[in-house]
């Protein structure tokens, strides 16, 4: 036979970030990735602000100013957005797998995706507001 | 009424770079891709290469993707797909390596089907009312059919015609060579169906497990989303797991 042709792993492995003229599927499948890996960055970051309580005040006072610039409350609310797609598609996606609402899983997406949607809405609310 | 198209087509010959050509061709209206695409070999390049036999979505050779899309090129008309202007992209299967331009190697994909070690009879077709006509020919009421006993509801999984659509269109299979794939897959489901005992049932249900089974697939859809014959891959990986944690359960418990 003749050489053959096939993309590199890498160029097919994109294929996961690429939602391009893909169904709504495809859309829930590459949030899941994207918040799932936001959610990592975050949580390392996390530890990484914690420690700076070692510090002592010094430290941690001028950090704590930081945070409630509208910047961060801003960031907060892209965490909290985060959370909530990746929770809730979690649920679908735990549904789904175990056999229910396989016929139903675009309006499953959709409805949790508006719940998601509106939590975010009040969160950002709460989070400018307090 | 006639239609002239632009084809940008993917090209590859052995030890050549890949790379696009661009072919115009007239159609007449009602003209699928495909015919399309045989005007384009007819009128301009006797070199181009792709794969196709019934015209008509039996044979599942022709497949492609249309503007970046999987489909049957016979079956998709070139207006519904085509915006009138610019270049209307042609393009082999992703995840199956290219052998000369559109045509891909399917072998893998056939070896994955028959190491499933089942065959996909059409036996239960008379209790499918979506391909089954009355005398008549209208097609019967789904819910006026009865199904064989123990069978609560009958997805057409043998409509399967193992075109690779979905292995194309499968994310998880772009990252794992190894993945079983929808069809292999959904192809066990359809044998269980019609599994003459729970031992076989059991077997049939251990092909299907394992880290290169259904736990691989990552409940992207899109094999359901672009398969042409409306079987729900997909739809069968997720009862086959269901059907897998009832097992374990069961096992866990001595029953």
């Amino acid at each position: 036979m003749a050489t053959q042709l096939q993309s590199s792993r890498l160029r097919r492995t994109a294929q996961w970030a690429d939602v391009r003229r893909r169904g709504m599927g495809m859309w829930a499948y590459t949030l899941n990735r994207v918040t799932g890996i936001g959610l990592l960055v975050y949580l390392y970051l996390h530890l990484v602000v914690l420690s700076m309580l070692a510090g002592g005040p010094d430290m941690w006072d001028p950090f704590v100013n930081l945070a409630r610039s509208p910047l961060f409350l801003a960031l907060d609310v892209i965490l909290i957005a985060g959370w909530l797609i990746h929770g809730l598609n979690g649920i679908r996606v735990t549904l789904t797998g175990l056999g229910f609402g396989t016929r139903s899983q675009k309006s499953l997406f959709v409805g949790l995706m508006l719940i998601a949607g509106i939590g975010t809405v009040v969160m950002g609310i709460m989070v400018f507001g307090s | 009424m006639t239609l002239e198209v632009a084809l940008k087509v993917f090209r590859y010959k052995a030890g050549q770079p890949a790379r696009y050509d661009t072919f115009r061709v007239r159609v007449p209206h009602t003209a699928s891709v495909l015919d399309a695409i045989e005007a384009a070999w007819a009128q301009h390049d006797r070199s181009l290469t792709f794969r196709h036999a019934c015209h008509h979505a039996s044979c599942g050779s022709c497949a492609m993707r249309i503007d970046g899309r999987e489909k049957l090129p016979c079956i998709t008309p070139v207006r519904d797909v085509w915006r009138g202007r610019g270049d209307l992209r042609i393009e082999p299967l992703r995840n199956f390596p290219i052998v000369s331009d559109l045509v891909v190697d399917v072998s893998g994909f056939f070896q994955r089907m028959s190491t499933s070690g089942m065959v996909i009879t059409r036996t239960a077709e008379s209790y499918l009312p979506v391909a089954a006509g009355a005398a008549d020919g209208r097609p019967r009421d789904a819910r006026s059919v009865t199904l064989p006993e123990g069978v609560a509801r009958v997805n057409r999984f043998e409509n399967c015609i193992e075109c690779g659509i979905c292995i194309s269109a499968c994310p998880t299979m772009a990252a794992s060579d190894k993945f079983m794939g929808p069809a292999a897959l959904a192809g066990i489901y359809r044998a269980r169906l019609e599994a003459p005992d729970e031992a076989e049932s059991t077997r049939l249900l251990g092909f299907a497990d394992g880290e290169h089974g259904v736990w691989r697939c990552h409940s992207g859809w899109e094999c359901t989303e672009a398969c042409p014959q409306g079987v729900d891959p997909a739809g069968a990986i997720m009862l086959l797991r269901r059907d897998l944690v009832k097992h374990r359960i069961r096992k866990l418990f001595g029953r």
